[in-house]
């Protein structure tokens, strides 16, 4: 195209330059969203935008672009297209001064375009996913007529609600017609897919069938929202968002125990949780007033982060890390937008700039996790006699008057270890080292800093230390390593430096802030260590001696070496452990800029007042609810579009990762705009509500077969006049072939399991954990279930396009491939559902014949047309005739008691059913 | 069935593919003509000779993911073999002789050395630690290469060697992502699926990249070196492996013979077949095509494996026992394996990683093994790709993720009890033979004590850029669009070295 239109430029540019003035003052406006920014982003931002402003020119802001370049004059005059240095460089003959540099000229309509547009005074425009949602007109669909219901009419009977309003309108510009509703059986075996990720029962097929009601689908699908798959379904899909598994990345990758977390996103889809408070709680369920256990839970989102534990990693590069990882995977999951890119510079394309990255990321950086190997802070779960223990205290508390919040930071104590002081923070070592760079050593004679502490009101020095020294002590001093000595400390030996014990101490009085040093005497073993975790300053307990140790004390202490099960949560730092944030200069964690406070971008809505009127608190709570208010454009939007992607297979906007303007163009923006207003509006932000609206449309309800003249007018169903024809997940190809051979458990939530895995999968250097198989149940269990090793995840998994989670990603993309095939041939799993597929279908037929059509079924949950019997009637035959002729192979194929050759011809025709494309294809 | 296949069609990840393509290009050259558009991109597909075609007619065979691409500029090379020693050689035992070193040997390290300076486990003053390995000029090229080495000795007129290498990375992992991936973070694709992206694969029955891991462990960074990031997942490396099915679930069922494999294939394209015709879904017919590769790769993977059918001298050359997985049977393997068109083929070996902590892990008995082990293999290989005449145009690499200290480490400030030499990340060794660079030639020069770089330093993004170069692709024009930005191997950096080209 553009190599025949260069050749008119001649004829085409002088034209156009005499129209362009004309249309510019008579003309309709010109949209900058649709018609404008596309051009700007597409040929100039890469060189005037946010990252370059060659010439002192950016096409970003408007205010840039009208203000003076470096040539001291504006590139762009609004209302005068013909003073524009702009208009004048992009026609220019000299190939050296006209833009864009080194590339083909703008086409004249384009240029005609830009004429007109700053003619009529270079206007702005937000993108449209910047702006509020408002609810778009329905359109209207029919004739006056048929919408008074005086006459009939195709397009408002095929139409079932709204939803399809807006679609049908879209199918009637690209010319193409609807497709009728799928047969009952596809749509029950779709929509189960879709909302529980199994596929129906035989009983609840043939309750589907069977039921002549008007409203029998509403009833299934209400059916199906209610059932305790649901939320496993739709946590497969979070999973990947929340880059959850069970183990911590990098080199090390060993385990991390943070199920807790994924059982909660799971009861939160099955309670229908409003999104608003689902996004809450995951952001900032640790600072909601009277937070519970499960609300703390929640944050675990954010404590998916990677920490990475090889020998001589700087924890602070990695704590880095976590927080800018936190900061991207917010902006995609929750608001569609890519803001990886502002983390050097200005975004290129969007309005965000390099500072306003650092304020958003000034939320996240006040929490108290540090890349620390023992993942703390996380939340303990007392049991037995521990539980006892603690509650004891918290009658302690009681009884002894204590105030609220100061009972509550007890327990907060006890529950959470916070606050405490990590050991990689003490400097100033002499004969002490940073052990592995990750806790600090100590050796005889040795001592450290800890930078300033405030004592007022402090009685109580916990440690944890750990050393197989006989007659180590400690000692802790004010103000300098021979300054007065406040308490000394015999260090009990623990058998290894790295087995730590907690150890509660009496502190004098002292008041003010000071520095405190720890020196260690240990002259019979100087080279022996001592190694500190953390430290933590506290009062002592209400009622007891402030000066001696007693009775709750040793209690305390119990309770604090207590081994209770664990999951990472955020716990925000506060006082003198609040945490500043810098600008990182082009992104480097290294190169400071200057200080900046929290705060959301410019472009979108201000933080929301409360009702009376006072703003939110610049912290993670106050942007959890700025991003879920009514007027913030993206949150609701991104949502909706992500719903859409998974029932239909591709989102409203495909580029579900990124709604901004790089992002692909929405095809069906009203509907977006719809669906997003009226999840917010009507459904309360409920998600089952609005898969529901979505699910009961005409428009979901099509049946997928299509001519090849659809195929070829709309290859990708972009206009929707077909129902959605999509490969089932890794989760549902490995669900639905454990389901219908009867093998699957439905054990719900707890900690992940181990299914059968090829030996050689884990292979990490210096970790000697192994996979070993679970017993009993749990090798059935649904694949969100499955233990989730970053470095090395389970191979079908993968295979089938899942990704290693190390990352939030957004979308999975659809890949086709032969390895994908060999899962579904030979991965024991499916031989082993292939074999419990064979024996069901021994039961349900006397002939092959009918043991094949009950296979079939019991698989699509349909019957299969008399061809497909043929086909694998032939293949149980031939099979059938060869293990008869090799009885050793029957055994080795099915091993057991029922190795016939028969069992074993069914067996082989299972294996080929649970691998036919309408099999792990949703139809 | 070829019938079948070539009726393929567009499927959604072909799509997605052409679609980035077509991005990748869309800057500088604008909309021209699809067909020629993205020929000119070097994304013409075989059908570009055939001009009936258009690239972006769905239904055309030529068009999948793995299809044979041109480049962009004719490449020297064709494919790659990446000998990668996980945990890093010391070059200072090796190849750049310092006999400057050798005076320091047991003194304290200056203090002007360590200020300013961070190491991976050094802390306070370590001693200075001399050269270990015997050094003499070989070859025509007078190459440098101690006694640690002796075979490779003999080879030396066919490599380049990069003897001022830097990184910016002195920990495992993250220096094995920074050179497999350009990005010390995770989630980048690996240069082998970028090579595998650019160009395709030569070989329908076989992967287009094959990573092989020996050293009884897989790299520290695991997977994520050989993955795809952000590319589609067609193009991640498949480890094969040494023990068991080469390619995860490549064997039928026990008890299922081939002849009953291959009848359920039929039966499963046969019913897809007969489902395509009443659905018309294109996929279907992808599937199909997918089923009947699995089944050829069930084949072909394991034959290629098979070192079986080698000749005894061959096996003698590389020192292979046959039974036995080995970093050995690897190189022959990669050899067998180029030799039928993988594209890139990498071998990972680990235990290089020589602190002085343990016999194993030292320059003076652990360092001495593993030169054992691989030393004959490795100049065995570039013997045997040149009597075969692929090593003209295959390009073969070697060398760790970083170097290491002239001091000798004192973990936590401690005498070790043997010799070894910390992380380094601003000198160390790698070279390159074959397809397009220079035979026996040495670029780059370090300090008196190998400390420093001061001549002719090669980072580890120009490394990357230049064998994106031999293969025939600009590393800043290979590109694929993500998060918002064009992404691609070199991130924002690397220089072509241009003086190593032949």
């Amino acid at each position: 195209m553009q190599l025949k239109v260069t050749a008119f430029i001649g004829i085409g540019v002088g034209g156009a330059l005499l129209l362009s003035s004309f249309f510019g003052l008579f003309g309709e406006r010109v949209d900058f969203n649709t018609q404008v920014k596309p051009l700007l982003n597409k040929n100039c931002i890469a060189c005037h935008g946010g990252v370059k402003k060659a010439g002192g020119f950016s096409v970003l802001f408007r205010h840039e672009a009208v203000a003076p370049t470096k040539s001291g004059k504006p590139a762009i005059v609004p209302g005068d297209a013909d003073a524009s240095e702009m208009i004048r460089r992009l026609t220019l003959e000299d190939h050296t001064e006209r833009m864009p540099l080194e590339a083909a000229p703008l086409k004249p309509e384009d240029i005609a375009l830009l004429r007109k547009w700053i003619d009529q005074g270079a206007d702005w425009g937000d993108h449209w996913a910047y702006t509020r949602v408002e609810k778009p007109d329905v359109p209207l669909l029919g004739t006056f007529w048929s919408r008074l219901g005086l006459s009939e009419n195709v397009e408002q009977k095929w139409v079932k609600n709204d939803i399809d309003h807006f679609t049908l309108q879209k199918m009637k510009e690209q010319s193409l017609p609807p497709s009728p509703e799928a047969d009952r059986v596809t749509l029950l075996r779709r929509v189960s897919l879709d909302l529980t990720g199994l596929p129906p029962t035989e009983q609840e097929v043939a309750n589907f069938s069977n039921d002549k009601s008007a409203n029998a689908y509403e009833k299934a699908v209400d059916h199906l929202l209610a059932s305790p798959a649901y939320g496993e379904r739709w946590t497969a899909l979070w999973l990947d968002l929340a880059r959850y598994a069970d183990t911590k990345g990098y080199e090390r990758d060993t385990e991390r125990k943070i199920w807790r977390y994924r059982d909660w996103v799971i009861n939160a889809f099955n309670q229908d949780k409003p999104y608003s408070q689902f996004v809450v709680e995951q952001l900032a369920g640790d600072l909601l007033p009277n937070r519970t256990d499960a609300q703390l839970i929640a944050t675990g989102f954010h404590r998916n982060t990677m920490t990475n534990d090889e020998g001589g990693t700087q924890d602070e590069e990695f704590r880095t890390a976590a927080v800018i990882d936190r900061v991207n995977t917010t902006w995609e999951v929750f608001q569609g937008t890519t803001f990886a890119c502002v983390q050097c510079h200005s975004h290129p394309y969007d309005p965000f700039t390099h500072d306003e990255y650092y304020k958003y990321l000034a939320f996240f950086n006040n929490t108290r996790d540090e890349d620390v190997t023992t993942d703390t802070p996380t939340l303990r779960f007392f049991e037995d006699q521990d539980s006892v223990q603690v509650e004891a205290l918290k009658t302690w508390l009681t009884t002894h008057h204590t105030q609220p919040k100061q009972a509550q930071g007890w327990v907060n104590f006890v529950r959470l270890t916070e606050p405490k002081i990590n050991s990689h923070h003490f400097d100033q070592y002499i004969n002490a080292s940073l052990l592995d760079a990750k806790y600090f050593g100590v050796q005889d004679g040795g001592s450290t800093r800890i930078k300033t502490v405030n004592l007022t009101g402090i009685n109580r020095f916990i440690m944890a230390v750990g050393t197989k020294a006989e007659n180590a002590v400690l000692t802790v001093h004010q103000d300098s390593p021979t300054g007065p000595s406040l308490l000394t400390i015999p260090v009990l030996n623990t058998g290894n430096k790295g087995k730590d014990t907690v150890m509660v101490c009496a502190l004098p009085q002292i008041t003010g802030q000071h520095p405190v040093y720890l020196t260690l005497s240990n002259p019979k073993q100087p080279k022996e260590w001592v190694q500190i975790k953390w430290v933590s300053f506290r009062p002592a307990l209400p009622g007891t001696s402030a000066t001696t140790l007693g009775d709750m004390d040793t209690k305390l202490q119990a309770i604090l070496n207590a081994k209770p099960e664990s999951t990472p949560v955020l716990v925000e730092a506060t006082g003198d452990m609040v945490r500043k944030t810098h600008v990182f200069e082009r992104g480097n964690w290294l190169v400071r800029g200057k200080q900046v406070q929290p705060d959301v971008p410019k472009s979108l809505p201000l933080l929301p007042t409360d009702s009376m009127g006072k703003t939110v608190p610049r912290n993670r709570l106050g942007l959890a609810q700025w991003m879920v208010q009514r007027e913030h454009p993206l949150t609701a939007r991104v949502a909706v579009n992500r719903f859409w992607e998974q029932l239909f297979g591709t989102g409203l906007v495909e580029t579900v990762e990124d709604m901004g303007t790089q992002g692909i163009q929405p095809t069906h923006r009203e509907l977006l705009d719809y669906l997003a207003a009226e999840f917010m509006d009507t459904d309360h932000w409920s998600m089952k509500q609005l898969l529901k609206r979505i699910v009961t449309s005409a428009t979901y309800r099509q049946q997928s077969v299509a001519s090849p003249e659809l195929i070829a007018k709309d290859p990708f169903n972009t206009w929707l006049a077909r129902g959605p024809r999509v490969r089932l997940t890794a989760e549902q190809v490995r669900d639905q072939a454990l389901a219908v051979s009867g093998l699957l458990s439905h054990k719900r939530l707890g900690p992940s399991v181990k299914p059968i895995q090829p030996d050689g999968i884990w292979q990490s250097p210096y970790n000697g954990e192994s996979w070993k198989r679970s017993e009993g149940e749990d090798q059935y269990r649904r694949a969100i279930y499955t233990y989730w090793k970053r470095t090395a995840p389970y191979p079908s998994m993968t295979t089938f396009d899942s990704p290693s989670r190390e990352f939030c990603q957004v979308r999975r993309i659809r890949t086709n491939t032969p390895l994908q095939a060999l899962v579904t041939l030979n991965d024991p799993v499916f031989i082993e559902s292939a074999q419990s597929l064979a024996m069901l279908m021994q039961q349900r037929g006397k002939t092959p014949e009918q043991q094949i059509r009950a296979g079939f079924r019991q698989v699509t949950q349909r019957d299969a047309s008399p061809q497909k019997i043929a086909v694998l009637l032939k293949l149980y035959q031939q099979s059938a005739t060869y293990y008869e002729q090799h009885p050793a192979d029957t055994q080795a194929f099915l091993g057991g008691t029922d190795a016939t050759p028969q069992v074993a011809a069914l067996t082989v025709t299972a294996n080929t059913l649970l691998n036919l494309d309408e099999t792990i294809t949703k139809e | 069935m070829k019938k079948l296949i070539d009726e393929l069609q567009q499927t959604a990840l072909q799509r997605e593919t052409r679609r980035h393509f077509l991005h990748t290009c869309s800057t500088g050259l604008g909309a021209m003509a699809l067909g020629s558009f993205l020929e000119s991109c070097g994304f013409a597909g075989k059908a570009a000779d055939n001009k009936a075609s258009s690239i972006i007619t769905p239904g055309n065979p030529n068009d999948s993911p793995m299809a044979v691409r041109s480049t962009q500029f004719p490449g020297k090379a064709k494919r790659v073999i990446y000998i990668h020693m996980a945990g890093s050689p010391s070059q200072l035992e090796l190849f750049d002789y310092k006999p400057e070193l050798v005076k320091y040997d047991g003194k304290d390290c200056p203090q002007e050395l360590l200020t300013g300076k961070k190491f991976a486990f050094i802390r306070g003053v370590p001693k200075m630690l001399g050269p270990q390995g015997k050094f003499a000029q070989h070859g025509q090229s007078g190459a440098w290469v101690s006694d640690y080495l002796p075979h490779l000795q003999g080879v030396v007129d066919d490599i380049t060697f990069l003897k001022a290498m830097h990184t910016d990375q002195f920990n495992h992992a993250p220096a094995q992502l920074l050179m497999h991936t350009g990005s010390a973070r995770l989630g980048r694709p690996s240069i082998g699926s970028w090579v595998t992206y650019g160009l395709g694969s030569e070989n329908d029955n076989l992967p287009g990249y094959i990573v092989l891991a020996s050293g009884g462990k897989q790299p520290d960074a695991g997977k994520s070196v050989w993955g795809s990031g952000f590319l589609p997942s067609v193009y991640q490396g498949v480890q094969c492996r040494t023990d068991g099915d080469p390619v995860l679930y490549a064997s039928d069922p026990v008890g299922m013979p081939r002849s009953l494999r291959g009848k359920t294939i039929e039966a499963i394209s046969a019913i897809n077949q007969q489902q395509y015709n009443d659905v018309k879904d294109p996929e279907i017919l992808t599937r199909i095509a997918q089923y009947e590769l699995a089944y050829r790769m069930q084949m072909s993977v394991p034959d290629s494996m098979d070192i079986k059918g080698e000749p005894q001298y061959i096996l003698d050359m590389y020192g292979v026992d046959p039974n036995q997985g080995s970093f050995a049977r690897n190189c022959l393997l990669a050899r067998r394996l180029v030799e039928r068109g993988v594209r890139f083929v990498q071998l990972f070996d680990w235990g290089w990683d020589t602190h002085g902590t343990s016999s194993d892990g030292s320059i003076d008995v652990g360092l001495h093994d593993k030169c054992r082990q691989s030393d004959q293999a490795v100049a065995a290989l570039l013997k045997d790709l040149k009597q075969r005449g692929l090593l003209d145009d295959t390009l073969v690499v070697w060398g760790g993720e970083f170097g290491r200290t002239p001091m000798q480490e004192n973990r936590d400030g401690q005498t070790l009890p043997f010799m070894g030499r910390d992380h380094h990340l601003d000198a160390f060794t790698v070279w390159i033979a074959g397809g397009g660079v220079k035979k026996g030639f040495s670029f780059g020069e370090t300090d008196d004590i190998g400390y420093y770089g001061v001549k002719d330093k090669v980072h580890v993004h120009d490394l990357q850029a230049t064998i994106l170069h031999l293969l025939g692709f600009d590393h800043e024009k290979l590109t694929y669009q993500f998060q918002g930005r064009p992404f691609r191997l070199t991130d924002v950096a690397g220089k072509v070295v241009k003086p190593i080209l032949a």
